[in-house]
């Protein structure tokens, strides 16, 4: 048996599907649910608003691969423009055009959920055989020094002269050709992600795939839901017709703007106002370093090393993680403040710049919610402690750079902040990574539908199940309670398998 | 129902006719641009608006340098036009409203009463920054988002990759590199 890739660029019939469930979004989370209601025999639906795009049209360029792979050519961004909001669009979603960072949920955080947030059978040691096996499916192995590239080397050197916590990271990637171009999709189709894994999976036991289909709002009869009208676009993502997919089950995972967005526009019933609510980002700023040697930290692995010194997660005050970020040209010139003759100056270092990137595990609660057209608005407005965390981490990765050897470091910020040794950093104030002072990037948005077992709290049940609305379950990263601390692929992967086990029973039942 | 007093239809003449005089003035004066490729974009006023902001935030650091692409070498405003027609109809939109808040409203807040096009590239610059360093955030981020869009024009040309010693692509990269 084998299912069915439609295109909505091009499907002109049918306009009413039926099956046994529809999957909406087909990244880490909804690729895996997609994959496992499949292969539990169910008649399943995957909708994706974004294109079919394999590894043979990545070609390794940001002008075509940012508006093919991104929300909003990587646009999107908070209301108030001080954050940009980096998002997977297109079928993978983000696990298309991310670093293939793997790490699990914290145990502390599994247990603080569990504590505070009343998530039940999600323990560290409940979890843990889950984790083994999506690590396994997804060949996640340590990148060994061997395959170390620069970059990541003078964050080795740098946090061991200090005496920092560090070490290298596991990633999800088979016969890598170190290209270095992860973030605009693997072209050598090297990455063990949705796209390659688990969408051709679930086609192969006849989950149906429909691209370029933008589901847009839940159809709902007596708190039960009944199926999704969604929107048929064309190449250029503008609406040409509609479509209804009936089914008794609905699973939501277009990402924690995506999924937030579309069960706000549907006017689900939410009587403790809880959908859209308790959004976290992970913001995170960049610092570069130059250096008299050549870097060239856009050949090879990113992101392979990590600092841990300042990320304890007992610890209120150490809430930030450190790992090198390179970006190509574009990116590159986008991240460095000013413009004009001095910054093509500095662009001209590019080839002996390392760069690091200082993320935090934030307090901070944003909101996704939907304008009266339906449009979505993202707000989050960093409270000091986050902002005070990310200076912090951002002086440290300065210290870091310097202490492996740079000649000059830039933290870029309005007006630029240049030093010429790390002396130089005791001056700076705590206070100086405010929003709009330092371009802020967020690339894991989570926690708009939280799990808990209270709905006074939570959008969904720990079985990932609406406490509103029967049959429609949540499956990205909207449904964590905190922030991680960590990136969130391996963590959606695996609560996705998580709760596939209960949507798969309940639509026995329904 | 209410008879609309003489005094609100004044106003509102008044107001919409001093709406139209500024509509037509704003966008007056402007040449249609020279180009191979027809616009899908952008108008002529804005194709103006956009080339100048282009070309100071991707100013050469080296005057006379033949060896640094020019702006208009690499055609930064003709990638900016078709790139913003992919765009979501409400991010185009404000992107429009920030470039002709540059042309008409931004020099006039450092005391400059000519239209950004207008202004020599050093008043330009002036512009530039103070809306960079701007106490609205809308502003700065507007910035950065107009400045991204250059860079994204500019750099994404082989011919600017010399001068960064980038090495290009591997994908479909030419015999003796993207450099040649």
């Amino acid at each position: 048996m084998s299912g069915r890739i439609v295109d909505g660029a091009t499907l002109t019939a049918p306009t009413q599907i039926e099956a046994d469930a529809v999957v909406v979004g087909t990244g880490a989370g909804g690729g895996m649910a997609f994959r496992e209601l499949a292969k539990a025999g169910l008649r399943v639906v995957a909708l994706e608003a974004g294109g079919y795009r394999t590894s043979s049209e990545f070609n390794q360029r940001e002008d075509d691969m940012l508006p093919m792979l991104f929300q909003d050519g990587g646009g999107q961004s908070t209301s108030d423009l001080a954050i940009r909001v980096l998002q997977g669009r297109g079928v993978g979603g983000s696990t298309v055009h991310n670093t293939n960072l793997c790490k699990r949920t914290p145990d502390a955080i599994l247990e603080l959920w569990q504590r505070r947030y009343g998530v039940s059978g999600a323990s560290a040691r409940e979890m843990a055989p889950l984790f083994d096996e999506i690590e396994r499916e997804l060949s996640v192995t340590e990148i060994g020094a061997a395959q170390r590239n620069t970059n990541n080397e003078m964050l080795r050197i740098g946090a061991e002269a200090l005496g920092y916590r560090a070490g290298p990271l596991k990633h999800n990637r088979v016969g890598c050709l170190e290209s270095g171009f992860c973030e605009l999709g693997c072209s050598f189709n090297a990455k063990q992600n949705s796209l390659k894994l688990l969408v051709p999976d679930a086609l192969e036991r006849g989950g149906d795939l429909y691209a370029n289909v933008s589901a847009t709002r839940l159809i709902v009869k007596e708190k039960r839901v009944v199926g999704v009208e969604a929107t048929l676009l064309d190449n250029f993502g503008r609406p040409r017709g509609t479509v209804d997919v009936r089914a008794p089950i609905v699973v939501l995972a277009a990402s924690a703007v995506g999924s937030a967005v579309l069960l706000k526009r549907s006017g689900i019933d939410d009587p403790y106002n809880q959908a859209g609510r308790g959004l976290r980002l992970h913001p995170g700023a960049a610092v570069a370093g130059r250096f008299t040697h050549e870097i060239a930290g856009f050949k090879g692995i990113p992101q392979s090393y990590e600092c841990t010194e300042f990320l304890d997660f007992d610890d209120p005050a150490k809430r930030v993680w450190i790992v090198p970020a390179f970006a190509h040209p574009v990116g590159t010139a986008s991240a460095l403040t000013g413009f004009g003759a001095a910054h093509m100056s500095a662009m001209r270092t590019y080839r002996h710049i390392a760069c690091l990137t200082a993320m935090v595990h934030d307090e901070t609660s944003g909101v996704v919610d939907v304008t009266s057209d339906g449009g979505r608005v993202i707000s989050y407005t960093m409270t000091e402690s986050d902002s005070r965390q990310l200076a912090r981490g951002l002086i440290e990765c300065a210290r870091i750079l310097f202490a492996a050897g740079a000649a000059e470091v830039t933290i870029p910020a309005i007006p630029s902040l240049r030093f010429s040794s790390a002396k130089e950093l005791d001056k700076i104030s705590p206070t100086f990574a405010k929003p709009h002072a330092v371009p802020i990037t967020s690339v894991h948005p989570m926690g708009t539908l939280r799990m808990g077992d209270n709905p006074e709290s939570s959008s969904v049940n720990s079985q990932g199940e609406h406490h509103q609305i029967k049959g429609l379950f949540v499956a990205d990263g909207s449904i964590f309670p905190t922030s991680l601390g960590a990136p969130p692929q391996i963590s959606i992967y695996t609560f996705a398998k998580h709760l596939s086990r209960n949507i798969v029973s309940r639509a026995r039942e329904l | 129902m209410n008879k609309t007093s003489r005094r609100a239809f004044l106003t509102g003449t008044t107001l919409l006719l001093g709406g139209a005089i500024f509509a037509v003035l704003r966008t007056s004066g402007y040449r249609a641009p020279i180009r191979k490729s027809a616009l899908v974009t952008l108008s002529a006023w804005q194709y103006a608006v956009v080339s100048s902001v282009a070309q100071r935030i991707a100013a050469p650091d080296r005057e006379g340098d033949r060896s640094i692409p020019s702006v208009e070498e690499v055609d930064v405003v003709g990638f900016i036009d078709s790139y913003m027609a992919q765009m979501p109809p409400a991010m185009r939109r404000d992107l429009l409203r920030f470039f002709a808040y540059i042309e008409h409203v931004a020099p006039l807040r450092i005391g400059l009463a000519t239209r950004f096009s207008r202004l020599l590239a050093n008043d330009q610059d002036r512009v530039l920054a103070s809306i960079e360093s701007a106490n609205e955030g809308l502003l700065r981020g507007g910035f950065e988002g107009a400045k991204s869009l250059v860079f994204m024009g500019y750099y994404r040309d082989p011919r600017t990759w010399k001068m960064l010693r980038y090495d290009g692509p591997i994908v479909g990269r030419p015999q003796n590199g993207w450099w040649q």
